[in-house]
């Protein structure tokens, strides 16, 4: 596990910019949820050889993007089909988009406090995104070597 | 910030041609199409540099080179649209070129206060009073081109002094680019010269 010190400045701006894609459809001025997805898999897949510091906050952003994503380019849609369609906005729609709210709101708070701390150097574990991207970023490979042919040498 | 475009001792009519007539479909269609893609990346890059740089005073590398690396490919294209190379410009953000060469020195630290400036009263004190300027030098850089074109066509060579004004359009713009996206804190200069 990588501690702070052993962190260079660009790995820990690197794991920061990750929490950033948030605000990717801000930035290119279109109300599309999905640009954020688009922008954390892109960012990841960048990203994901500079280090195994790096690889689990872009992965941990990533996962934690894709729930919201989804969520709000559900609640996208459906406002539009109402427009669209002229159907009435009921309150399932509005208690849809209040939980919405609220999600993207955690999001905010929990994607925010990441980005800081991953400027430190520092780990920051979201609730089960978090287990799920440091179990992919930092696991060893442990592979069954008996049968092969090539092997290190023997000390 | 240093950019050169190559002087060639000689030009190739037949690009020169070759770029004229089909150069909308084999040079700017493809690139423009991939630089579509690959801008809409950089806009995203940008915006997290800005609040990154306003919060830390401090521009991410990876994102300041990958920002040099599309000025540089843009730079490579507009070489040959304007036709002061030859050869066909490579695709990428880490492609190098023979002709063309851009180097921007990254900054160790940007000043948080002059990012608000350049934000709040950018339109105004960088963009009116040069692109004023480079309103009328570009209609000059224009008709250059159109002579250097026949020049070119033929004596086979691209004079000097018109090749000046040329690379000296695309390194006014490209300060303007560099100063605007946060990259440097040096006010761009009214010249197109190297300073």
């Amino acid at each position: 596990m990588p501690q702070p010190h052993e962190l260079s400045d660009r790995e820990k701006e690197d794991a920061t910019g990750s929490y950033l894609m948030m605000f990717a459809t801000t930035a290119i001025g279109l109300p599309l949820p999905i640009v954020n997805m688009i922008a954390a898999i892109v960012y990841y897949f960048v990203n994901r050889d500079k280090g195994r510091f790096v690889k689990f906050h872009t992965l941990q952003s990533l996962y934690s993007q894709l729930p919201v994503s989804l969520i709000n380019s559900y609640g996208i849609i459906w406002a539009i089909v109402n427009l669209v369609k002229g159907n009435p906005f009921t309150n399932v729609f509005w208690g849809y988009a209040i939980t919405a709210g609220i999600i993207n709101l955690v999001y905010f708070i929990f994607s925010i406090i990441g980005a800081v701390r991953a400027h430190k150097g520092r780990m920051y574990y979201f609730v089960f995104f978090g287990k799920l991207s440091y179990y992919q970023a930092f696991r060893k490979e442990e592979r069954d070597e008996s049968g092969f042919v090539n092997k290190p040498p023997a000390f | 910030m240093k950019l050169e475009i190559k002087h060639q001792e000689k030009y190739s009519r037949l690009e020169l041609l070759l770029r004229t007539i089909f150069g909308f479909f084999y040079i700017m269609l493809p690139h423009g199409f991939l630089l579509f893609f690959v801008s809409i990346w950089g806009a995203i890059l940008q915006f997290v540099a800005f609040w990154i740089v306003l919060l830390t005073g401090k521009y991410p590398q990876s994102m300041f080179e990958f920002q040099t690396g599309l000025l540089r490919w843009g730079i490579r294209l507009n070489a040959r649209v304007m036709n002061v190379s030859d050869g066909y410009p490579a695709f990428g953000i880490n492609a190098t070129d023979d002709y063309t060469s851009l180097d921007v020195p990254y900054p160790e630290r940007i000043s948080r206060g002059l990012v608000l400036v350049r934000l709040f009263f950018g339109l105004f004190y960088v963009y009116i009073p040069h692109f004023f300027i480079l309103y009328f030098r570009t209609l000059f850089v224009f008709i250059l081109i159109f002579l250097a074109w026949w020049a070119v066509l033929f004596t086979g060579k691209y004079p000097a002094s018109f090749h000046n004004w040329v690379v000296g359009q695309i390194r006014w713009t490209t300060r303007i680019s560099l100063y605007m996206k946060f990259m440097t804190d040096k006010y761009p200069p009214f010249t197109g010269d190297e300073v």
